[in-house]
């Protein structure tokens, strides 16, 4: 983690702040403008935290992405999320996650979903493979899932 | 099934240097994804798509929260000329950016030729 960037109160803020943001930002600029937004933002996290790393196009195991995400983002690092696993089905490759900042907070039944967390997903694993990627937020835990899952194909 | 991004960005390409005044086009998904584009060099392609289909999902608020009906095209008038913004179906939305000569009639037509022809690449 880098230097503390608050002296007093550290570098977390609420969730219900960081929400309360993204409900200004749709009902200004609609859903899916903002759906939109985040996630290219998301996506933008993600490719700068693999090259942080160094790891841009490297051969890394989708295995070793999955701990690398999860130190990163989880309980040691940025607690976006907890990042489970990364499995391939097919020509797929779903990523499940638990504890999302974007489903924090929703009721049951909510049809949110992610679009930061997702995004941030995505950016890295568009960087460690070089490939374009099409991402779908598949199964949520809003929704009667385990867990959050993002399932990605290839674009091209 | 895969789009054929190679295709579009061909066609994108051709349209950019046969057609004047037009300076530059994408073709991008509603999400924002780029499947194609041939733009002025120093802009970058991630976020010109992502800007477009905010935009268009804007415009499409602004139709409905505004009493506007349906949006056909946004456009965007410069002192340096123009952007626009077209449906490509469902599944994709065509930036346009031309010069500020360029005729806006002969640029609709020309944009209505080459959504024709990106559409049967999308079918």
């Amino acid at each position: 983690m880098p230097n503390v960037l608050r002296q007093k109160l550290g570098d977390f803020n609420s969730i219900l702040c960081f929400k309360a943001a993204i409900l200004g930002m749709e009902e200004a600029l609609g859903d899916k403008a903002c759906a939109i937004a985040l996630t290219t933002a998301g996506r933008a996290r993600g490719k700068k935290l693999v090259e942080t790393w160094g790891l841009d196009n490297s051969s890394l195991s989708l295995d070793d992405l999955a701990s690398k995400l999860a130190l990163a983002l989880g309980q040691e690092g940025t607690k976006l999320c907890i990042v489970e696993k990364i499995v391939t089905e097919g020509e797929a490759i779903k990523v499940y996650t638990s504890e999302t900042l974007c489903s924090a907070g929703e009721l049951l039944g909510s049809q949110r979903k992610c679009t930061f967390t997702m995004g941030v997903v995505w950016g890295s694993l568009e960087k460690i493979l070089n490939k374009r990627l099409r991402g779908v937020h598949t199964e949520s835990v809003l929704r009667g899932g385990n867990h959050d899952v993002f399932e990605f194909t290839h674009l091209d | 099934m895969a789009i054929n991004t190679e295709k579009l960005s061909m066609i994108l390409q051709h349209f950019v240097t046969a057609t004047t005044d037009v300076q530059g086009a994408a073709l991008v998904t509603p999400d924002g994804l780029p499947l194609g584009a041939s733009l002025p060099s120093g802009m970058d392609e991630e976020r010109v798509s992502a800007m477009s289909a905010s935009m268009l999902s804007l415009g499409e608020r602004i139709g409905i929260e505004l009493a506007r009906g349906s949006v056909d095209r946004i456009f965007v008038e410069g002192n340096k000329g123009f952007g626009i913004l077209t449906g490509c179906g469902e599944d994709a939305v065509l930036l346009v950016l031309a010069s500020e000569t360029a005729k806006q009639g002969l640029l609709m037509l020309e944009i209505k030729r080459v959504l024709a022809e990106l559409k049967l690449v999308l079918m």
